[in-house]
């Protein structure tokens, strides 16, 4: 019996890791695209009061291109794992915490550049720490952690 | 069946698509089918046991061959694998 119970929790480690590390490559254009939209965000207040129908209106277009690619990306893994839900790998764990303080740290140097140079200074920031945050994550987690998780429970 | 273990989840391709269910919000017919490496039918037969019992629920789109399932874990469903989950860890780990 006990045996049984090892292999099954085998079983379930290996399948709890699934969604995490089983997943089609990431095409190369998305750090660029994540980029460009955080740029587009930021750029909307540039309308801030100029003209609000058309902050709201690129606003919302925005916040629907985001659901639609989220929708889409959903399709593509066929189990994507979001954070709060289940139990990452603990190496997984850990590059999620690097890449939550790591929006925080941009969230920061966005503000601050928008606060001394102004919102257009703030998207080209923005667009630049987003993308090249996004490349190191990438590398971070498909190539080392994942290839670390894969590799521990094969 | 030692207390805890859940009958419908032991048999290890159910357990192992509810450990999957477990980690992402859905799963697609797709995914679980390549990861448990079954035929279609018989991971709709596993799923349906499981959508039987009430621990697994079922979306489908669309029609014909672009149609997509994906596989949610329910509350009831949540909480049957935590308590296999934490059975089979009792049971390694013995009396205190």
């Amino acid at each position: 019996m006990e045996s049984d119970a090892q292999e099954q929790l085998r079983l379930i480690e290996r399948a709890e890791a699934a969604p995490y590390v089983d997943y089609p490559k990431t095409p190369w254009w998305y750090p660029v695209v994540i980029g460009l939209w955080a740029a587009a965000m930021i750029g909307t207040f540039v309308w801030w009061r100029e003209n609000a129908p058309l902050f709201t209106s690129v606003l919302v277009g925005l916040l629907l291109l985001e659901a639609a690619f989220i929708t889409w990306m959903q399709r593509r893994h066929g189990a994507m794992p979001m954070p709060g839900r289940g139990r990452p790998p603990a190496e997984i764990g850990g590059i999620w915490r690097r890449y939550f303080a790591g929006l925080a740290v941009i969230a920061v140097a966005v503000g601050l550049v928008w606060w001394l140079v102004g919102v257009p200074a703030a998207a080209g920031t923005a667009f630049v720490l987003v993308t090249g945050g996004l490349v190191v994550y990438e590398r971070a987690y498909a190539v080392a952690a994942a290839a670390k998780v894969k590799e521990r429970l094969a | 069946m030692i207390r805890g273990l859940d009958p419908v989840i032991h048999a290890p391709k159910r357990l192992a698509a509810m450990a999957v269910l477990a980690n992402a919000p859905t799963a697609s017919f797709r995914f679980l089918k390549e990861f448990l490496e079954v035929s279609d039918s018989d991971l709709s037969k596993h799923m349906s046991a499981l959508e039987a019992a009430g621990y697994v629920s079922a979306t489908k789109d669309g029609r014909g061959r672009g149609a997509t399932t994906t596989y949610k874990l329910t509350r009831t469903g949540q909480t049957a694998y935590n308590a296999h989950r934490d059975a089979l860890r009792a049971l390694l780990d013995g009396p205190l």
